[in-house]
């Protein structure tokens, strides 16, 4: 799913869904800064932020959300288990932000530049 | 729900059908969202700004909508098209925020100015790349379709303006491999006098031919910082000399111009034997 297939599908969902962005890569990570996947109650919807140990971390912080967390950096640190079998081995670190994606009270009033709503 | 976002906010769902909005009109857009904060109230507030000089939403505070809004051109430089980083402001009295941010544009053009046979691979690898790839020649046998597949547009233009249907813009490149230094001479010309040119131009040719064609530059009154604003003669020195090779030379060239990479073979970059295995 490319890049404006996924925009689409976020801009789209209805239900209780948590957006994974990452917010920030140093090192060799398996997804670049801006990778983004939606996780549902029950499942990934769409999108991965590279797989492995490290996506794992982000769903179960996805699921804490959805039953009430606050939204949240949560750090994915892949250099320390050198020898793991795990596809997630790549020797980087990961910023992801956690939140809920889907619309709440929304108020988006177009202003001009200058003027503004302040919330 | 208390996991919603604030009340007010806007969600990450109405941004993104915001940027589906710009990207159709083929406008650029900024948005932004508080990631961490000194007052965690703060976090999963968003605004976006675009290039029609709209915005919405808010970061939570005047001051730190501003701060963002007075670093969107330093951060992300008019030759992108999408970007995506976090940056930490501070914003008075102790307050600080962590923003991350992402510029989404319409895809960046590559413009290739002489359909002969150096264009058909350079066409092919630059629709690879994600470029919207345009060619552009006077001779309308060269200048057809079927010999560009991958091409978003393939035109029969007139020297004499061979811009007028494309206008490339700071976020597009433009690479000069016409079949004769008269014909790179009137695109540089007119690129050099746009009012926003674009960011990468190259143009092919040997160094005599290259030296030519910046003599008669000079003669015409453009400066020495115009001449160096053309990569001539245009790619990376892989000595490579089929066309493919060439076409692959200009391409990395161009991801080089956008990654901020040094060009050297990593083996010579990162010594890895040199560094972990050698003696002592």
């Amino acid at each position: 799913m490319d890049e404006k297939d996924l925009m689409a599908r976020l801009a789209a969902i209805d239900g209780p869904t948590v957006l994974a962005t990452i917010v920030a890569a140093k090192g060799s990570t398996p997804r670049k800064t801006g990778a983004r996947m939606l996780i549902g109650p029950e499942r990934v919807i769409a999108g991965t932020v590279g797989g492995g140990c490290g996506e794992g971390e982000v769903i179960a912080a996805a699921q804490e959300l959805l039953e009430g967390g606050k939204p949240r950096v949560v750090r994915v640190d892949l250099t320390d288990d050198f020898t793991s079998w795990s596809p997630a081995v790549c020797g980087g670190i990961m910023d992801i932000f956690i939140e809920r994606a889907d619309p709440g009270v929304v108020r988006d009033a177009a202003a001009p530049m200058g003027g503004r709503a302040d919330g | 729900m208390s996991t919603h976002p604030p009340r007010g906010n806007l969600s990450a769902a109405r941004i993104a059908a915001r940027v589906l909005e710009a990207l159709a009109r083929g406008e650029r857009i900024h948005t932004a969202v508080v990631v961490e904060a000194s007052d965690q109230a703060l976090v999963g507030r968003r605004r976006w700004w675009s290039s029609r000089r709209l915005n919405g939403g808010t970061l939570g505070s005047r001051s730190l909508d501003e701060a963002v809004a007075g670093k969107l051109r330093s951060l992300f430089p008019p030759h992108q098209s999408t970007a995506a980083l976090s940056r930490r402001f501070a914003f008075g009295e102790g307050r600080w925020a962590r923003i991350y941010l992402e510029l989404h544009g319409p895809p960046a053009k590559l413009v290739i100015v002489g359909a002969g046979h150096i264009a058909i691979p350079l066409a092919r690898i630059g629709a690879m790349l994600g470029l919207r790839v345009e060619v552009l020649d006077d001779r309308p046998e060269f200048a057809a379709a079927e010999r560009f597949p991958d091409a978003h547009a393939v035109r029969v233009i007139d020297f004499c303006d061979p811009f007028a249907a494309t206008r490339p813009g700071p976020a597009d490149h433009v690479v000069l491999v016409t079949r004769g230094h008269s014909f790179d001479y009137e695109c540089l010309v007119r690129l050099l006098r746009m009012s926003s040119p674009p960011g990468y131009i190259g143009m092919i040719g040997s160094r005599r031919r290259v030296r030519a064609t910046h003599e008669q530059l000079r003669r015409e009154g453009f400066s020495t910082d115009d001449l160096l604003r053309v990569r001539a003669p245009v790619g990376l020195d892989l000595g490579g000399q089929t066309p493919a090779e060439i076409a692959v030379a200009v391409a990395a060239e161009i991801i080089l111009f956008h990654s901020g990479g040094t060009g050297k073979p990593l083996v010579e970059k990162e010594r890895v034997v040199e560094r972990f295995f050698g003696e002592g």
